[in-house]
């Protein structure tokens, strides 16, 4: 029994929630879904809910987008409760910037969370 | 105890080829047999690396049709894929072959065309080669490969000051190296200050910091050391370390630190019994300034965060005291994805004979190749030896 599956984690984020799993035995937590925890190998994960707020781990402006896309866009890491999930970033953010989970994208077919700059 | 030996290498020059990828192949296998001074009949099976001609060209089954134009039909061909790391990973596999005697003697190598040769344009490539990203997690936010590498150097920048300026001295460096090796895509004196005058393509990279999109094939014929003592010219494998990390990205505790090229470093050097310290010169998996610079950490030669200033004093040059691809790298010897592992042997290849002229280096008798696949996910190390 999958504690999230990815249909449920994308029908979660077109809802406005930011789901990942968190391991019962070592306790980390993973921004995507997985069946085996992969610091300690147990299979006991549960679903969490992230926060909406995070901080930018990385982030880059894509110059030079693929088919489907258009650019320029920023895309980042961003770090919610100690777990990193990729996302689109508005505003201008740069590493250790706060950031507000706020809007999904579908450009890709799949949708990916949107985070925006902390006023 | 060397695993194997290379006793013939080949490869095409790498660049733009309007052949296609059987006669790419070909070219690279052909060069291989007549280096080592053998035919078909003395190959016992083909591994074969391509990551792409699905997508890019509507060509699979890949390993029995290049077979077939070097009269190779008959004997065991496989293909494999790992991205980047596609010919690496059959050159492994290969080595583990010989070394346990299921084969005598195989042809490993790979070809791939990446140039608009395939009737594709750049949103079209840009698009398939994100397909080794997360399909789930990471495709969906428009993520490029430029980018993936972006965001690991940006953090090494953020975490150890790496700068602008240290990547162009890295692209500065292999493009320096590149006009000495015939093979290899582009080559010329640069300078820092117009690599940083060049357009962004995914800060902090511009078009200078980033390798470019060639075809190409490359091919090695790897036997037991037992049968190289008959062959004019063999190298010895002494390690091939293999190791891979958590996708995606954000799932990587440190993802500038390249775990899996940790990993497979020590493997190399545990099986070889050697260190570091010993290498006298280094291939790795430059795609981007920045992993040059993640890679030269993550293999040993210089410590973590020291990799910028060591490109910057000139240590990974080819006078330097660690030289790091003096073939040009895929920065300008050029990138033909499933042809470049066994490219990056052909080197060491050629270096360990004393055969790589204007870029060689002086007294080579240990070396290492660095090749990584998708994310960081996937690295293959290679550590390669004069026949003691």
């Amino acid at each position: 029994m999958s504690a999230l599956t990815h249909e449920q984690w994308a029908e979660a984020l077109r809802e406005g929630d930011l789901l990942g799993v968190t391991c019962t035995d070592c306790g980390r937590t993973y921004a995507t879904p997985f069946l085996v925890c992969d610091e300690c190998k147990s299979r006991d994960l549960e679903r969490t809910a992230l926060p909406r707020e995070g901080v930018v781990y990385s982030e880059t402006t894509i110059q030079v987008p693929p088919r489907d896309f258009d650019g320029p866009y920023q895309v980042g890491m961003v770090e919610v409760d100690g777990a990193k999930v990729m996302a689109r970033l508005e505003g201008g953010a740069a590493i250790g910037d706060r950031v507000v989970f706020d809007d999904v994208l579908e450009e890709g077919g799949d949708p990916a969370p949107v985070f925006r700059v902390e006023e | 105890m060397p695993r194997a030996s290379v006793v013939g290498a080949g490869m095409t020059k790498f660049g733009v080829h309007d052949s296609t990828l059987s006669e790419l192949f070909a070219g690279a296998a052909l060069s291989a047999f007549d280096d080592a001074g053998v035919g078909p009949d003395d190959v016992d099976a083909l591994y074969f690396g391509n990551a792409m001609g699905g997508q890019t060209e509507n060509d699979t089954h890949l390993a029995p049709k290049a077979a077939s134009r070097i009269g190779l039909a008959g004997v065991p061909c496989q293909r494999y894929e790992d991205a980047c790391a596609t010919s690496a990973n059959a050159f492994k596999n290969a080595v583990h072959a010989v070394e346990t005697g299921v084969h005598d003697t195989v042809l490993v190598g790979g070809a791939e065309r990446c140039t608009p040769v395939t009737g594709l344009g750049t949103d079209e490539m840009t698009r398939i080669f994100a397909s080794a990203s997360d399909r789930h997690y990471e495709q969906p936010t428009g993520l490029t490969f430029p980018g993936v590498f972006a965001l690991l150097t940006k953090r090494h920048m953020h975490e150890y000051g790496t700068t602008e300026e240290q990547l162009a001295h890295v692209a500065v460096k292999n493009h320096a190296n590149g006009q000495f090796n015939p093979n290899a895509h582009f080559g010329k004196e640069t300078t820092v200050e117009e690599v940083l005058e060049t357009p962004v393509i995914a800060d902090p990279f511009r078009l200078m910091d980033c390798c470019p999109f060639s075809d190409g094939a490359s091919a090695v014929v790897v036997t037991s050391t037992d049968r190289a003592d008959s062959f004019d010219a063999p190298v010895d494998v002494s390690g091939v370390g293999h190791a891979t990390d958590v996708v995606p990205l954000g799932a990587k505790p440190v993802p500038h630190h390249t775990q899996a090229a940790r990993d497979a470093a020590a493997q190399a050097y545990d099986q070889s019994g050697t260190t570091a310290d010993e290498m006298d010169l280094a291939e790795v998996h430059d795609c981007f300034t920045g992993a040059e610079i993640m890679a030269s950490e993550a293999i040993g030669f210089f410590e973590d965060g020291e990799g910028g200033p060591a490109a910057e004093a000139g240590r990974s040059a080819l006078d330097g005291d660690r030289p790091i691809n003096p073939s040009g790298g895929l920065k300008a010897k050029g990138h033909p994805i499933g042809a470049t592992g066994t490219a990056q042997i052909v080197e060491l290849t050629e270096q360990l004979r004393g055969d790589a002229e204007d870029r060689q280096i002086s007294g080579a008798e240990k070396a290492l190749a660095h090749n990584l696949g998708g994310d960081a996910a996937t690295t293959v190390v290679t550590v390669m030896e004069v026949r003691g």
